[in-house]
């Protein structure tokens, strides 16, 4: 009578933890996934065009090489300009931690209607545009020459990857020049400004017009 | 063939031991039967073993025998003129001689169920404790697990935010609180000050703070105290009963509903259980703070069957939480967390929503559980307990792909015991236990992100002994325990390549403890313990942006000359990183004499190693400046003391006053620590109204309490000293922290509970002055106030059928 109990109470038991059991002898030695950094942006470089002059090209670029880590950002070059020129502004965008480096640019093409540039200068350092850019105010004057193509309230907002800038006959030393590429998505519209989303990158040169 | 089969699974210890034969019905219940408040003997009491015809009266000193009982399971019902009917689950670990009270019913709610007052668990004897009962939690459903034991001294909470909070033990917190969840350590992501434990209040019937080391008992994690919370008891002879709460809070128009039923034959007991919270957006008293709502959901049930001399008991449960963090944590570009923290009021304030947007954490917690429990003699006991958790978290940040969580990982914990309370041997009491413990964390594809925490598996094979004596009024206690932990460790670095890591730890921990019974009214106990602790995975492994911050683990980073580089993983072996080991001496003593209740706790903890984060600076990148963290280890000193004063100043008006301070230092470095808490003192004043109008009973409690200014915070450094360079930060200067401590603040507390029938139910009013503050534990501090003023309302029906 005992011994029947007594297999009873074993049987109890073995049921209680025999699932426990079998799950529990998988050890495993799996990596984590390889991911395909979408976030990090390593390089920026500023593209300059001389509308007059193909050949005429002025590049300013920016590096944080190690993404992530704490190495401090390094901005490379002073953007230096001739006086009394037009210039078209376009961008090269990296992520290069990749091999090869993953061009960010075409990302944020795909993404128009969620993306927007916006620049901020010493006041009057231009002569088209005026003032002192649209970071302070997202309604002053900017030459945006590119659109997106279906913005959140349905009209082309621009986008800032293609830009025109002319500068004076008088000089600048010293001066700022600050890019900021603003993430806004499901909200971007023609009023939206600097501050809006998130921040993809915000970038100060210096900026001399000689 | 088959039964072959399942029995090799069994633990071959329990074969061994012979089954003395026993005449059934020669068991034995004595006690003591004591008044609840003043603790006096009741003597004339009945006391009756349910299902039976047994009975007793308890003699002038409140005890009583009652013999010749068939079962060692009893429940006992025990009443008095005057009293309320106590029912109580008598159990062989109630101890030889268990202690009942029993409430005056005039000072006390009409239906008050009393719990035989349940022994220490085994190696926590000589440590001070403190218990919440299903009705300190049932006032509050909608907080948190941490909130909840908050009120006691010592104990207060840190929090990334109204909803992720977690329990501040003299100043610990995170990896060195254990949470023990229904007799397993909670396997959680717990790590940083931003991963609280998925438990769910309301399915929780007792919940014990431990406030010393208890790493013998239950292991490592247990260095700065344990939390153990225990869901319903399953007891048996126990009619069908079930009860139905709900709640509402004005603050963020939440709403709770929450339900158990279940019953207990005189072999079987279950119980079933679940629970709904909805938060919306909080308000802090000027301001809306957006996105710091939460939902969840749990569910739990538990089985017991008892045959004779043996308990088979299973658990399980599951907890789906969905938690918001403020929104205005995250700036929109790193130079806006500049502006955010100098900013009076948050940066980003939104119109009240239920909705839960990024940042957030989602998470399901499974817990299953199976224990079998064997008297084999009279004061022999045998358990075997086996549990796996399941915890799948994702957490999502604001972010350019703010729709993929940029933490997404299943952690699967597997943990056996093996425990023999063994009879008494030459005067000793004792428990001798082994365990196996075992972690398996994966990263899911799809983050789009480096990981943060990296792949791992740790396997840790444990044993203790723990051993007490009795002489006369003394007790002695002493544990030894033994640990050796394994960690496989597969992580990437930004470029993808992988890193690997395999490193083992042993070690020896060990306690000694006394007690003293002063007199009838006074008893003094001290333990002192050893505690050591592996730094965690986030503590080691961390790197890169989450929420707010980039933060870099131990292993992330090296300092040559002060620069900092980020570029490897240091292998463990190859660093100068080494296990916490803490040292901790603690007193209690404890007197209730003519109304007069004092409680007085000191303790000493010296941590060598200790492991924390810190500030390092704001570091320049691509998107602006970002503000970085990093771990450091430092030999701190903790000294401390927690006193509480209960006065009965008439016969059912009294007032606690409560207070705790706690002294802290890096004295390798003789700096203060970051993130420590503060001085706080609290009075409160409880009137129990008795029955009046339609109510059969009605209590008020008033609670003013102050909280000072962190005296001890580190100096302040702002981020703009640092961006523009005049001041300069290695990893070898002087902990700072981007603001100051936040000023003290005084908070008023107000509530009024009822019963009438077979309802009860309360309102509470939390922060009734609606003042505006901070919170120097919130890590939310940089960035907006805490919640203002919250009128909560609860209402709970429970029945018990009659037999």
């Amino acid at each position: 009578m005992k011994t029947i109990d007594y297999l009873k109470n074993l049987k109890l038991i073995a049921f209680l933890f025999a699932a426990l059991t079998i799950v529990s002898c998988s050890n495993d030695d799996d990596v984590p996934p390889e991911e395909n950094e979408v976030e990090v942006i390593t390089d920026v470089t500023l593209v300059f065009t001389n509308d007059a002059d193909a050949t005429d090209v002025v590049r300013a670029s920016a590096q944080d090489p190690d993404g992530e880590g704490i190495q401090e950002l390094m901005v490379e070059d002073e953007i230096t300009l001739s006086a009394d020129t037009q210039y078209t502004l376009t961008f090269e965008i990296f992520n290069n931690l990749e091999t090869p480096g993953e061009d960010i640019g075409e990302e944020i093409v795909d993404e128009d209607d969620e993306h927007q540039i916006f620049f901020s200068f010493t006041a009057d350092a231009f002569d088209s545009p005026l003032g002192n850019g649209n970071i302070d105010n997202a309604s002053d004057p900017i030459n945006y020459n590119d659109e997106d193509s279906d913005s959140q309230d349905g009209s082309g907002n621009p986008v800032g990857l293609n830009t025109t800038w002319t500068t004076p006959s008088t000089g600048t030393t010293g001066g700022t020049f600050t890019v900021k590429l603003q993430h806004q998505p499901d909200i971007k519209t023609g009023t939206t400004g600097a501050n809006d989303g998130d921040t993809d990158f915000d970038l100060t040169f210096v900026l001399n017009i000689q | 063939m088959k039964h072959m089969l399942l029995m090799s699974f069994f633990i071959l210890a329990f074969t061994y031991v012979a089954i003395a034969q026993q005449d059934p019905c020669s068991f034995t219940i004595s006690g003591k039967v004591l008044d609840a408040e003043s603790k006096q003997p009741v003597p004339y009491a009945t006391v009756k073993v349910s299902d039976t015809e047994k009975y007793d009266l308890t003699n002038e000193d409140g005890e009583f025998t009652i013999s010749g009982l068939c079962s060692d399971t009893n429940t006992l019902i025990i009443s008095c003129l005057g009293y309320s009917n106590a029912t109580t689950d008598h159990h062989h670990e109630h101890g030889s001689h268990p202690h009942f009270f029993l409430t005056q019913k005039v000072t006390g709610l009409a239906e008050v169920t009393i719990e035989a007052q349940k022994s220490k668990e085994k190696g926590t004897e000589t440590i001070s404790q403190v218990t919440l009962t299903k009705a300190d939690i049932a006032s509050d459903p909608t907080q948190s697990l941490a909130a909840a034991l908050a009120d006691e001294q010592g104990v207060t909470f840190t929090s990334a935010g109204a909803n992720v909070q977690l329990p501040v033990i003299h100043g610990l917190y995170g990896n060195r609180i254990l949470i023990l969840n229904n007799g397993l350590k909670h396997g959680f992501q717990n790590w940083g000050s931003d991963h609280a434990p998925e438990i769910d209040i309301t399915s929780a019937n007792r919940i014990t703070v431990i406030k010393g080391a208890s790493g013998v008992r239950f292991g490592p994690e247990a260095l700065g105290g344990a939390v153990i919370v225990e869901s319903n008891p399953l007891n048996l002879n126990n009619p069908f009963f079930g009860n139905v709460a709900t709640g509402y809070q004005t603050n963020g128009q939440g709403y709770n509903a929450n339900m158990e039923f279940g019953s207990g034959s005189s072999n079987w007991s279950y119980f079933l259980n679940g629970n709904y919270t909805r938060i919306g957006d909080r308000e802090a008293p000027d301001y809306n703070l957006t996105n710091s709502g939460k939902e969840e959901k749990s569910f739990g049930l538990g089985v017991l069957h008892h045959r004779e001399h043996w308990d088979f008991n299973i658990r399980y449960s599951f907890v789906d939480q969905k938690l918001a963090l403020l929104r205005t944590s995250i700036a929109s570009s790193p130079g806006a967390f500049i502006r955010a923290i100098n900013a009076d009021e948050p940066i980003i304030i939104n119109p009240f929503s239920y909705d839960i947007n990024q940042p957030n954490q989602t998470t399901q917690h499974h817990l299953a559980k199976a224990e079998v429990n064997w008297w084999y003699s009279d004061e022999g006991k045998l358990t075997l307990r086996g549990g796996v958790q399941l915890n799948q978290r994702d957490e999502f940040d604001v972010r350019r792909n703010a729709e993929l969580p940029i933490i997404d990982l299943d952690l699967i914990t597997y943990d056996y015991q093996l425990e023999w309370k063994h009879p008494k041997w030459c005067g000793l009491d004792g428990l001798v236990g082994v365990q196996y413990f075992s972690q398996n964390n994966d990263n899911n594809p799809g983050t789009g992100t480096t990981p943060f925490i990296p792949n791992y598996n740790t396997d840790r094979f444990s044993a203790f002994a723990i051993e007490s004596l009795k002489f006369g009024a003394n007790t002695l206690e002493a544990g030894l325990r033994f640990d050796f932990e394994s960690n496989d460790v597969r992580g990437r670095e930004t470029n993808q390549d992988i890193f690997r890591d395999d490193y083992s730890f042993t070690n020896l921990t060990a306690s000694l403890g006394y007690v003293r019974q002063l007199s009838d009214n006074a008893t003094f106990r001290t333990n002192f313990g050893t505690a050591w602790r592996t730094p965690n995975m986030a503590e080691l492994f961390s790197f890169g942006q989450h929420g707010f911050k980039n933060t870099f683990g131990l292993l992330r980073f090296t300092d040559e000359n002060g620069q900092l580089s980020t570029d490897e993983v240091i292998p463990l072996d190859e660093s100068n990183v080494d296990p916490e080991r803490g040292y901790k001496l603690i007193n209690e003593f404890q007197s209730n004499k003519n109304g007069n209740q004092h409680n007085l706790t000191v303790y000493t903890h010296y941590i060598e190693n200790y492991i924390f984060d810190r500030p390092i600076g704001v570091f320049g990148t691509i998107r602006g400046p970002m503000p970085a963290f990093i771990y450091d280890q430092a030999n701190a000193l903790f000294l401390g003391m927690d006193y509480s004063w209960r006065k009965e100043l008439t016969n059912n008006i009294s007032g606690t006053f409560g207070f705790s301070y706690l002294y802290s230092r890096n004295i390798g470095e003789s700096e203060p620590l970051i993130n420590q808490p503060p001085v706080a003192t609290s009075l409160e004043f409880q009137w129990d109204q008795g029955g009046f109008w339609v109510f059969d009973g009605s209590k008020w409690a008033i609670r003013p309490s102050y909280t000072f200014q962190q005296f001890q915070a580190p100096r302040t450094v702002t981020p703009e000293e640092l961006v523009n360079g005049t001041a300069i930060i290695t990893p070898d200067s002087e902990i700072f922290d981007f603001i100051d401590a936040p000023e003290g603040y005084f908070l008023l507390d107000l509530s009024w509970n009822f019963e009438w029938k077979n309802l009860s139910g309360g309102i509470a009013v939390n922060n009734l002055l609606n003042t505006s503050y901070r919170d120097y534990l919130n890590e939310m501090r940089y960035f907006a106030d805490e919640p203002g003023r919250n009128i909560l309302f609860t209402l709970n029906y429970s029945f018990n059928a009659k037999k």
